[in-house]
């Protein structure tokens, strides 16, 4: 083709493009001027975003823990507001006039005419001077939102979360554009991690408005407002009674309790202490109450059941048993010489008793050391880190909670890595071999731990929610956790499980809590610290039919018997009794090491 | 300097380019007063763009072999930096596709623009037009990838209005390299297919029938008309489902093109707003600083891809006329000096450069006044942004030296 054809075509369709624009705008400018001009006066759009109301969360029982309550915002339309004002209302609800203007000056340059939340949780005199002041105060007014309220003895701060205002960072990273300023998510625990579920969808009303910002009625007859859809509802597997009687037996110690029904993973009570008052959320938060929490030494804001690690100690003896049949270095019936102390390449490793050639379940009946120091160097590290992943350790649980902590198994890329490929020997093996070492777990990993041994292998995601209640059909819908079978033979259980039922039923470090109603069966542990050892109890009951499976960790609170174990029996007593009986004994710590 | 300067020195060009850049920093200055956070962007915008007024004159002294010389290059580093942005950028309203240095935002997407464009041209023009003839299939495989890598990079960030931008330029910058009007019609035909299956079924029924009889009546080779009506077809019945994969809000965005109402708060209500706004401009506007629209800041961000708003509102219809017709005559003039140039490199390059402002125009002012849909692409010279206005001139600069070396040939 000519390239002079070329260029004539290329110079039509420049010129038919430019008839096609020009004739769009000689109907807006020039045919539809009055009508746009009217919009223009009368018929700018207001859009008024609707906040739903968030889900609530019930327990298992159907006990409502979370709740809503009616509060008053108050907002400022920066369109209509007078500046001249700004003092006064600063004044009025306790604010510096600078952090006023700085809200205000935020939202400059997005449309005008959309009210800005200023400030949470007035008062009713707050309220009612803004309501005769009306016509004086343009642009100040109030919103109704809900804020959350506890009706409850127990706090569960961890477990439940808060909510809190959107910070710009989450404004600027959120996909999508659903948060606006001033609104409110779901910023730690369950709150945060069913935020999606829990706060609905916002709605949307659009009203028109003339020059002056006044409203002169429904846009489009109010056929394109969106009406808010309230957020679901969480059904918890928490036992509300459950959780108070849990947080009472640990208030004022440190530490963190979780249990769960082994049969379906469904936690029945989580607690951390110290904790925190979630209703210091719930209202305006005074920035100087958030920041005590952040700083203060005691860590209450740090969820102890999912988010502490520490080395297990003896409690890891099962899972060395286990490791020990399924790689073939053991049989039910071997034994292992225990001579009282063990030494290898030079060094010697102590014991508290020599017991002679014992079988699994009296190893772990007297918690045998030097049975497991032989146990994890014939293991070796592959074996080691091989049968410990099947039942999770190193990875996190899946529990439906942020921030859950991995733990630590170590690898031998571990070991390379840290003290370099010849800094290190077989020997790491021996402290391995009783849970003490590199080696760090939470309790959660210890609870679902104790729970698939409880089960023979089954193991069950830990989960808090088991259902999600649609809020407008009222459909109940299941929740779909992991459960899957540890592939080794059931025998191997049941002799590991024969173990635990004589730390507890035998004479082992935890007769102390033995309780003839229900044979409760576990392990108690000491996780050595360079201050006060921590300590923990694993364990299961009832031991015929488990129902409860539970770990309890007590931060430097000396040997597991003492602390963890009466803990852990009141609690799985407590529950297995329908939450009526109360066996709890403090000093019933016998003063027997594990 | 001699009157030769008059014959050598693209003044039509500049002219009408400072004029808009002129009206545009007036623009923004308008969009953002009174506003606390980006009432200062004018005066970024107003420095940068001397900066790049000089880049561009400067530009349109370079020779032109240097300019093919580093074609290449150029494109290689864009993309390098398209896939850093990727892996390192900053994540901006869910699309990642800045770099933060010193304090500015940069968008490699824009500078890939007119980096695509000069590496397609130096290719399109090495060795002639009968070595690089892109009727060959194996050359329009390459000359097509040339295109296709930076659009599939800025897709994934994912930036859909941008990444349309490349194919924008595509079809008349092979149009103008001599394809034939057979493959031309093939070629447009993928584009008319997907369009109207997405409107209706009827649509695509009819749509083929008609593409299949044009092909036909070139009495080509039947077995390549048929594979081209199958690869119609075949897009014809992915669209719909393309169109359900999409993220919502992209699909609310697209159905807000054919009726606002259904979706006012989101792409809908900037449509709405910004047809209020232009509309009541009326024929003379309401004036410099008193659109009560632009005013009362209705669109979020208007100084960026609604900035045609503040000119309908302040300046009426005369206004969006005249600014119309300024662009109008950059387009001829960039095409008119592809037609006059000697340098096939350069004339390839500047009808690039025509079409991806035609289509920046199009979609921009078309989305403001409700032909188009709401894609986020900047007007060009105009809009808030110092990538988008640099890449502009630099387009512009290697314009005006095809005029400048009109001449030569190379």
């Amino acid at each position: 083709m000519d390239s002079t054809i070329k260029k004539i075509i290329l110079y039509i369709f420049v010129g038919c493009i430019f008839v096609v624009l020009v004739t769009r705008l000689v109907y807006l400018q020039v045919i539809s001027v009055d009508e746009l001009s009217k919009d223009s006066n009368k018929n700018a759009i207001k859009n008024i975003s609707e906040t739903p109301a968030r889900g609530l969360m019930f327990d298992r029982n159907g006990k409502v823990v979370v709740d809503n309550k009616p509060a008053y915002t108050l907002t400022i339309t920066p369109y209509q507001f007078d500046k001249a004002n700004l003092n006064e209302i600063a004044n009025l609800v306790n604010l510096p006039p600078e952090k006023l203007k700085e809200d205000l000056d935020k939202v400059k340059g997005t449309n005008r005419f959309n009210p800005v939340k200023i400030k949470r949780g007035l008062d009713f005199k707050q309220v009612s001077f803004l309501s005769e002041n009306k016509e004086r105060l343009k642009g100040v007014d109030y919103q109704v939102e809900a804020l959350r309220v506890y009706p409850n003895k127990f706090r569960a701060s961890h477990m439940f979360g808060y909510t809190k205002e959107i910070s710009e960072k989450q404004l600027d990273k959120q996909v999508g554009d659903y948060y606006k300023q001033g609104d409110v998510i779901g910023s730690n625990g369950l709150e945060e991690s069913y935020e999606e579920v829990l706060r609905g969808e916002k709605g949307n009303k659009f009203v028109s408005v003339d020059v002056k910002g006044r409203e002169v009625g429904a846009f489009n007859d109010g056929k394109s407002d969106i009406p808010p859809v309230n957020g679901s509802d969480l059904i918890l597997s928490i036992d509300a009674d459950l959780q108070e009687y849990a947080e009472k037996l640990l208030t004022g110690k440190h530490g963190g309790i979780i249990a769960m029904d082994p049969r379906t993973g469904e936690v029945l009570c989580m607690v951390s202490k110290p904790d925190f008052d979630l209703s210091i959320f719930s209202g305006p938060t005074d920035p100087k109450d958030f920041a005590k929490l952040i700083m203060d030494k005691e860590k209450p804001l740090f969820n102890r059941a999912i988010q502490a690690k520490y080395p297990p100690g003896s409690t890891w003896k099962m899972m060395m048993s286990l490791a020990g049949l399924g790689s073939g270095e053991l049989t039910p019936k071997s034994t292992i010489v225990c001579e009282g102390s063990f030494t290898y390449g030079g060094r010697t490793w102590e014991d508290h008793g020599a017991y002679g050639a014992i079988m699994i379940p009296t190893a772990l009946e007297k918690s045998a050391n030097v049975f497991f120091y032989k146990l994890g160097l014939r293991l070796g590290l592959e074996n080691y880190d091989k049968y410990s992943s099947m039942f999770n350790f190193g990875k996190k649980t899946g529990i439906d909670l942020p921030n859950e902590t991995s733990g630590l198994l170590p690898t031998q890329a571990y070991y390379d890595k840290v003290f370099g490929p010849r800094g290190w020997n077989q020997s790491v093996l021996i402290n391995l071999g009783i849970g003490q070492g590199e080696l760090l777990v939470s309790p959660v990993q210890l609870c679902a731990y104790s729970s698939a041994i409880a089960m023979n292998g089954l193991y069950n995601q830990p989960h808090l929610v088991s259902k999600i209640k649609n809020s407008i059909t009222g459909v109940e819908e299941n929740v779909k956790y992991d459960s899957h079978q540890i592939d080794m033979p059931k025998n191997y259980f049941e002799v590991v499980q024969r173990g635990m039922y004589l730390v507890v039923n035998g004479t082992g470090t935890a007769k102390n809590v033995k309780n003839d109603t229900y044979t409760i069966v576990g392990k108690t542990g000491t996780a050595q610290n360079s201050g006060n050892n921590h300590s923990w109890f694993v364990g299961y009951a009832p031991y015929e039919d488990p129902k409860i499976a539970i770990c309890v960790l007590g931060e430097n609170a000396g040997w597991g018997n003492a602390f963890g174990a009466p803990i852990a029996a009141a609690i799985m007593v407590r529950y297995l009794s329908g939450n009526s009986a109360d066996i709890f004994n403090e000093s019933a710590g016998s003063g027997i090491t594990d | 300097m001699d009157k030769n300067i008059f014959k050598r020195f693209d003044i039509l060009l500049s002219l009408t380019t400072a004029i808009l850049i002129t009206i545009g920093i007036l623009a923004i200055y308008s969009a953002t007063y009174g506003n606390a956070t980006s009432h200062e962007f004018y005066m970024k915008q107003l420095y940068f763009a001397l900066f790049g007024f000089a880049l561009m004159i400067g530009l349109s002294f370079v020779p032109p072999q240097y300019m093919s010389k580093a074609s290449y290059l150029m494109y290689l580093v864009t993309i390098g930096l398209l896939i850093a942005v990727l892996l390192f950028g900053r994540v901006i309203k869910g699309n990642k596709s800045w770099f933060y240095i010193g304090g500015f935002g940069i968008q490699p997407s824009e500078l890939a623009k007119f980096t695509t464009i000069l590496c397609l041209a130096n290719y399109l023009s090495s060795g002639g037009e009968e070595t690089r003839d892109i009727n060959k299939p194996w050359e329009f495989i390459k000359a097509s990838l040339i295109v296709l890598i930076p659009f599939a990079l800025i897709l994934k960030q994912p930036d859909t209005g941008t990444s349309l931008v490349f194919l924008s330029f595509l079809i008349p910058i092979f149009f103008w390299a001599g394809l034939s009007p057979y493959f031309l019609v093939a070629l447009i035909s993928f584009g008319v297919i997907a369009f109207a299956a997405f409107i209706s079924p009827t649509y695509f029924i009819v749509a083929i029938i008609i593409i299949a009889i044009s092909l036909l009546l070139f009495k080509r080779n039947y077995i390549i008309s048929g594979i081209i009506v199958a690869v119609n077809v075949a897009i014809g019945f992915s669209v719909p489902k393309v169109f359900s994969k999409l993220q919502p809000y992209q699909q609310k965005r697209i159905m807000a093109v054919f009726d606002p109402s259904t979706d006012p708060l989101g792409s809908g209500y900037n449509v709405i707003q910004s047809k209020v706004a232009i509309g009541s401009g009326g024929i003379w506007g309401k004036g410099f600083l008193a659109g009560t629209q632009t005013q009362l800041k209705f669109i979020p961000e208007q100084w960026t891809d609604f900035i045609f708003c503040m000119i309908g509102e302040e300046f009426g219809f005369i206004g969006s006329i005249i600014l119309l017709t300024l662009y109008i005559v950059i387009i001829y003039k960039l095409i008119s000096n592809a037609y006059l140039t000697r340098s096939r490199f350069l004339s390839i390059a500047c009808v690039g450069f025509a079409s991806i402002i035609l289509f920046h125009l199009v979609i921009n002012v078309g989305m403001t006044i409700g032909l188009m849909p709401v894609i986020g692409i900047p007007l060009p010279l105009m809009s808030y942004g110092i990538s988008s206005l640099l890449s502009f001139l630099i387009m512009l600069g290697i314009g005006m030296s095809a005029y400048r070396n009109r001449n030569l040939y190379i």
